[in-house]
Formats: C-alpha cells, sequence, structure tokens
C-alpha cells in the first residue's frame, strides 16, 4: 500500500477530469475510429471495375464477345463508348478513365482468317496498381482466349497444364483483411501514446506536478493511477475498433478473441508507459506531440502495417523490431486472420510485455522525484 | 498528521546550514543559511531571480541542494523527504489547481492524496471550507474563480493535512488589498496554533507584519532575523546620522531642495511626506529654513526609524560595494 501511497487519489482525479470533458473524451475516441474506417476504405488495393472507355471500330459479333469477356473479369466497367482514337486518348489523359479498349477495324476477320488479332489496351500508368493490375488482367485474357482457340483448332480438350493454387487464408485475398488488423495498431498507438504523456506534461505545464510531488504521493501510486484510467479507455476503444473490423469490414476473428484482448492489453500498456516515459522528457504539450510523432511515424512505415518487413533494409528492419506495433499487428493478422493460438503467438506476447515491463522500469527510474 | 508530529522537539522548524544549489556554472543558491522556529512567520524577500524560488523548492525537496542541509520538522530534506512530505504545506505562486474541476473536487482531491477518506474526509473538507469562506463557490469550476478566491482555494488545499510548516510562494501576487489583508489575518491565526510559516513577497508592508525576515541579493542571503534587529543595525543607522520625517504641502518640490541641502544623504518620498537620512549636524530648522525659502509651507520635522525597506536598500548598497 505504501509504494503506492496516492493510487486512489489520482485515480479519482484522473476520472473526474476525463469525465468532466466529454468534448476531450469524444476527441480521444472518434478520430481512431475514423481513422480506421478512413484507412481501412483507402487501403482497398483491390482494382475492381476500373472505368474503362471503347472504341469498337470493328462492329462485329467477335469485337462485341472479346469486349464481353473483359466486362466478365471484373476489372473492367465500361463507362464511355468513343468514336476515333483521338477521343479515346483523351479520355485517359483528362482522367475521365483508366483503361482505354481500341479494337481496330478488321479484327474478326483476321480473327477468321488465322492471323493475329490485335486490339490496343491504353492504361493510364499515373497509377501504378491500377496500371499494374490492368496490364495483368488484360495480358491473361489474351493469352487464355489464344490457349482455347489453339486447343480447340488442334482438336485437344485439356490443356497441358493447370496451377491449382489454394489460398489458406484470407482465401477471397480482400485487402481489408490483411491491412485491418494493422491499422488498429497504429490507430491505437496514435491515440494513447499521446493520452498518457500529455495529462502528464499539462500537470507540469499548470504546476501541479510540483503540488504532487510536495504530498506524500509516491510515484508509483502516480504513474499507475495515470496508466489505469487510460488503459480501460483505450481497452473500450479497441474493443469498439476491433467490433468495426469484423462488422463494417466484414473482416472475422478466426482466432480465440481472449487471446487477441490480451495481446491488446499487453500492447496498450507498452503504449501508455511510452507516453509516460515521453513525459519526463517533454517540458510542454508540444514538445509532448513532438516525441510522440517520433514514434509514430516508424510505426506506420516500420512496423509491416503497409510495407512486409521481409523486403526491408536490414535497418529499416531493425528498427522495426524495437516497435511495439511490429508484434501486435504480427499478433492481430495471426490471431484474426489465420486463427493462431496462444502458443502460436506467445513468442510475441513475450516481446510485448517485456517491452511493456521494461518501459515501466525506465520510467518509474527516469521519473524524476525532484524537478531538477 | 497533526502540527505535532515532528523529529524537532524545541528545535527550529527550519534549518539551512550553506544550503547552495547550481544549475550548471551558475549558482542560484549560494550558502545560505538560517532558522525559523516554530510558530514564527519568516518573510523572505529579494528580487526576482534572486534565488528565492529555488530556497523554497530546496525545503519541500522539488530539488537536491547541490551543497550545505536544510532541515525542516528535524528531517534532513535531501535524506528524508519521505517522512518530511507529511509536515509540510505548499502553495505555489501559480495556485495551481485542476482548472476542469469544481472547487469541491480539487479539495476533496488534496484530502484523498492525504490519506483522508469517508467521515474524516467529510469533517476535514468542512472544517477548511468554513476557514475559507468557499461554501458559496464549491460548485464552480477552478478555472471560473477569480484571483482572491482561487488563493483561498489553493490554500484549503495546502492546509488538508493540518501541515507544521507552510510554505507560501508570493501568496498575495495579483489579488485584491481585502483578499490580501484577510490572507494575512488567517497566516496570523495559524502562527498562534504553533504553525510554522515562511513566506515569500515583494511587498514591504508585509515584510514588515513578519515575526522575521531574510532577504536574498544575487544567491546570497544579505541578511535575516527580527525585523527590530535588522532597523539597529549600525550599516542602517551610520554613526552621526538620524532619519527625519517631514511633512509639508508640496512634497515632490520638496524632495528636489532637500536632495540640494548639503549634509542629506538620501531623501525618499512617501505621499505627502519624505523619509530623510541626514548628518547629526543638519538641524530640524535648516530644514525648514530650505524648505520656506523655497516657498513651501506647512512643514513639519519629526525624528523617525528606519524602515525595513530602508535596511535592504542600505545592505544591498554595501553588498553591490559601497554607497551610491
Amino acid at each position: 500500500m505504501s509504494v503506492f501511497r496516492g493510487f486512489r487519489a489520482i485515480l479519482y482525479k484522473e476520472f473526474l477530469v476525463v469525465l468532466r470533458d466529454p468534448f476531450t473524451l469524444f476527441l480521444m475516441l472518434f478520430p481512431p475510429v475514423l481513422e480506421m474506417v478512413a484507412f481501412g476504405y483507402a487501403l482497398e488495393t483491390d482494382v475492381r471495375r476500373m472505368r474503362t472507355a471503347l472504341l469498337d471500330e470493328d462492329r462485329t459479333v467477335e469485337s462485341r464477345r472479346i469486349v464481353e469477356r473483359f466486362v466478365n473479369t471484373d476489372t473492367f466497367r465500361i463507362v464511355e463508348r468513343v468514336g476515333s482514337a483521338e477521343e479515346l486518348a483523351a479520355a485517359v489523359r483528362k482522367g475521365r478513365v483508366y483503361v482505354g479498349i481500341d479494337i481496330p477495324p478488321g479484327f474478326a476477320r483476321d480473327l477468321e482468317a488465322g492471323r493475329t488479332a490485335r486490339l490496343q489496351v491504353l492504361v493510364d500508368g499515373s497509377n501504378s496498381s491500377v496500371a499494374g493490375s490492368a496490364l495483368n488482367t488484360a495480358v491473361a485474357l489474351a493469352l487464355r482466349e489464344s490457349m482455347e482457340r489453339l486447343a480447340s483448332a488442334a482438336g485437344v480438350r485439356e490443356l497441358p497444364f493447370e496451377v491449382r493454387p489454394q489460398i489458406l487464408f484470407n482465401p477471397a485475398m480482400r485487402s481489408p483483411n490483411f491491412f485491418v488488423p494493422g491499422v488498429i495498431g497504429v490507430v491505437l498507438q496514435i491515440a494513447t501514446t499521446f493520452a498518457t504523456a500529455m495529462s502528464l506534461v499539462r500537470e507540469r505545464e499548470r504546476g501541479t506536478l510540483e503540488q504532487l510531488f510536495v504530498s506524500p504521493l509516491r510515484r508509483w501510486g502516480l504513474l499507475l493511477g495515470k496508466l489505469v484510467p487510460y488503459l480501460l479507455i483505450s481497452g473500450v476503444m479497441a474493443f469498439a475498433l476491433f467490433a468495426i473490423m469484423s462488422g463494417l469490414f466484414d473482416v472475422p476473428i478466426a482466432g480465440s478473441p481472449w487471446v487477441l484482448a490480451l495481446a491488446t492489453l499487453l500492447y496498450l500498456f507498452a503504449l501508455l508507459v511510452l507516453g509516460l516515459l515521453i513525459s519526463t522528457r517533454a517540458q510542454n504539450q508540444m514538445q509532448a506531440l513532438q516525441f510522440s510523432m517520433v514514434f509514430v511515424m516508424p510505426s506506420v512505415f516500420f512496423s509491416g502495417f503497409i510495407f512486409p518487413r521481409d523486403t526491408m533494409p536490414v535497418v529499416f528492419r531493425a528498427i522495426g523490431a524495437c516497435l511495439p506495433t511490429t508484434y501486435f499487428i504480427e499478433t492481430a493478422r495471426g490471431v484474426v486472420l489465420r486463427g493462431a493460438t496462444l502458443a502460436d503467438v506467445a513468442p510475441h506476447l513475450g516481446v510485448l510485455a517485456g517491452m511493456g515491463g521494461i518501459l515501466f522500469v525506465l520510467c518509474a527510474l527516469r521519473f524524476r522525484w525532484k524537478l531538477g | 498528521m497533526s502540527a505535532g508530529n515532528t523529529n524537532a522537539m524545541d528545535g527550529p522548524m527550519i534549518e539551512c546550514a550553506g544550503l547552495t544549489r547550481r544549475f550548471g556554472k551558475f549558482t542560484a543558491v549560494d550558502d545560505v543559511t538560517f532558522s525559523v522556529g516554530r510558530g514564527e512567520i519568516f518573510g523572505f524577500l529579494g528580487p526576482n531571480g534572486s534565488g528565492k524560488s529555488t530556497v523554497i523548492r530546496m525545503l519541500c525537496a522539488l530539488l537536491e541542494p547541490s551543497g550545505g542541509t536544510a532541515r525542516v520538522g528535524g528531517f534532513d530534506v535531501a535524506r528524508e523527504p519521505e517522512r518530511m512530505k507529511p509536515l509540510i504545506g505548499y502553495m505555489s505562486q501559480k495556485f495551481s489547481l485542476y482548472d476542469e474541476l469544481t472547487a469541491r473536487e480539487n479539495l476533496s482531491f488534496y484530502g484523498r492524496l492525504y490519506g483522508f477518506h469517508g467521515a474524516a474526509l467529510r469533517r476535514r473538507f468542512d472544517e477548511l471550507v468554513a476557514l475559507t469562506h468557499l461554501a458559496p463557490y464549491l460548485d464552480r469550476r477552478a478555472a471560473l474563480l477569480s484571483g482572491g478566491w482561487r488563493q483561498r482555494l489553493a490554500m484549503a488545499c495546502a492546509l488538508v493535512h493540518e501541515p507544521a510548516v507552510l510554505f507560501l510562494d508570493e501568496p498575495t501576487a495579483g489579488i485584491d488589498p481585502v483578499a490580501r489583508r484577510e490572507l494575512w489575518g488567517l497566516l496570523f491565526d495559524f502562527a498562534a496554533r504553533g504553525m510554522t510559516l515562511f513566506v515569500t513577497t515583494h511587498y514591504m508592508d508585509e515584510a514588515e507584519r513578519c515575526s522575521k525576515v531574510g532577504y536574498i541579493h544575487l544567491s546570497r542571503l544579505i541578511v535575516s532575523g527580527l525585523p527590530d534587529d535588522l532597523k539597529r543595525l549600525p550599516e542602517v543607522n551610520p554613526a552621526g546620522t538620524r532619519r527625519i520625517e517631514v511633512a509639508c504641502d508640496h512634497a515632490t518640490a520638496g524632495l528636489r531642495v532637500l536632495r540640494g541641502l548639503p549634509g542629506v544623504r538620501s531623501a525618499t518620498a512617501f505621499g505627502q511626506s519624505m523619509n530623510l537620512l541626514v548628518d547629526a549636524t543638519v538641524t530640524d530648522g535648516a530644514v525648514r529654513a530650505s524648505l520656506g525659502a523655497a516657498g513651501i509651507g506647512m512643514v513639519d520635522v519629526r525624528p523617525t526609524g528606519p524602515t525595513l525597506e530602508d535596511v535592504f536598500v542600505a545592505l544591498t548598497d554595501r553588498a553591490n560595494g559601497g554607497g551610491r
């Protein structure tokens, strides 16, 4: 009890301060939800139903059939029919469409005659992921059509090769499934680290920290009193984010929700303590904000949230290895997508717990009992 | 938790010996030695940046001394801060309160911080509200209280645990004269009940009310002692001089005249009168005559003693290396 002296008083006060100002609470809870929804939708890298313009100069059954094949891939969507090559180029240039399909006159005739029937696909290369996807789909479509014609001409009923890929997890290869657990990791970091850093630095600025130092309050009491309310609030927030994930983005949690909850708790603890550690350095709220950003930015880029860590240069991978977010995202993806068990993710959980513990000790040591 | 629970049986409640604090190469507090007995009101004066707040922070264990020792209530502030802290109350210059909490919640928080709860908390709460007359403002947010009421609330918070020693850092800066007088009324009450008070201030009239004063200048304590003893110091009353108070109908013009009179060492205006330090050879008659010659009438000359301001001016001059 005496080591934690003042814990209950601080707890009482922190809850009052947080609840007193619903607007601040709202500002703490709402942006993460918004960021989650925005990130989740924005990071949709599946390219579907691209706006496409069509120039059909052949106007035959064959040309209509090939266009139908394009549309059936679900990658292209004809939104515009144009009358000349210039119009087609202009439609792409002006950004009205991503793709232009030009079927020249004599397409069906060439096909009939056994010559190579050519058609042109214009792709807007200024958006690389769209361009790549359009290109792959168009090339694959041409190959498949060719093979089918050659096979039937040769009287062959089955193609010599076939690959049967089986995608084990996330079989639909939907990108929300891949990104949303990562988004939750990053969003939680933004909200929590700021919260505790600000809360202590505000006391320093206002001079109430000095007042606390004069009292018989012990540092463990102060640190825990600051941590517990924010742990509860961010826990509720994490719960909401996972609910949005499975509700709005249709990403079911394949593994045990309890393992996910444990990972979240350890992660939040590490982040909140990181915030406290920042507050021992930062003299004012501006500095606290900047220090927090120092940790947020690498978490976005080096945690494997967007870019796979395996392809990163060693330095960036090393940075990633120091970030709690990296381990949380690994764990969350494992549990949510692959149904990983407690034993599977235990090493990650161990690292998260270790980080939280080390940061807490550092914090207690760094916490200057005197304002030197 | 009461004022009796200290380690100092009959010794001084605050005792500094050679107290020093350096920040890098800068010495903010240099070899400060003084003591304050139980029930005394110690007025700590000095210009901004002279080291007042640094001393108070060391005495409250907010800052570690670089040298020397300080004991409060008999406990060494550097070695036994955890035993010393329950004895002290501290009211900072900013009246540090939680702005988003009401007066009631602020006071209640500090009560809990010092280990009060349940009926004991309610009882102590009511006592403090009665003492500071905060009742009508209890449900107002601290941010919306005026300076005087903020100060009372901060005071109530600092008194929650009935400290044996109360430190007040410029408690009257920026509050109205009525609140100022009432605060001093309270301080005298506390002192009469055996509480030791350590007050920093800029106001000379407040210094005059203290039972003991100290003056710090450029990090060094120039003097400390009872106001009457200080006023009798030879540096303040140079041999062969006397102090007179001169009232007349035109004090500003009179000041100019008297400053030109041979044998007048210093002259300071106080409203319609002037305080002069003159050579003993300057007679009251000579003063009247010179003022009369300048057409200034209704002259009244009477002997007077030095004020604390005179004391501090004289000692600062000496510390700066002689008169000006």
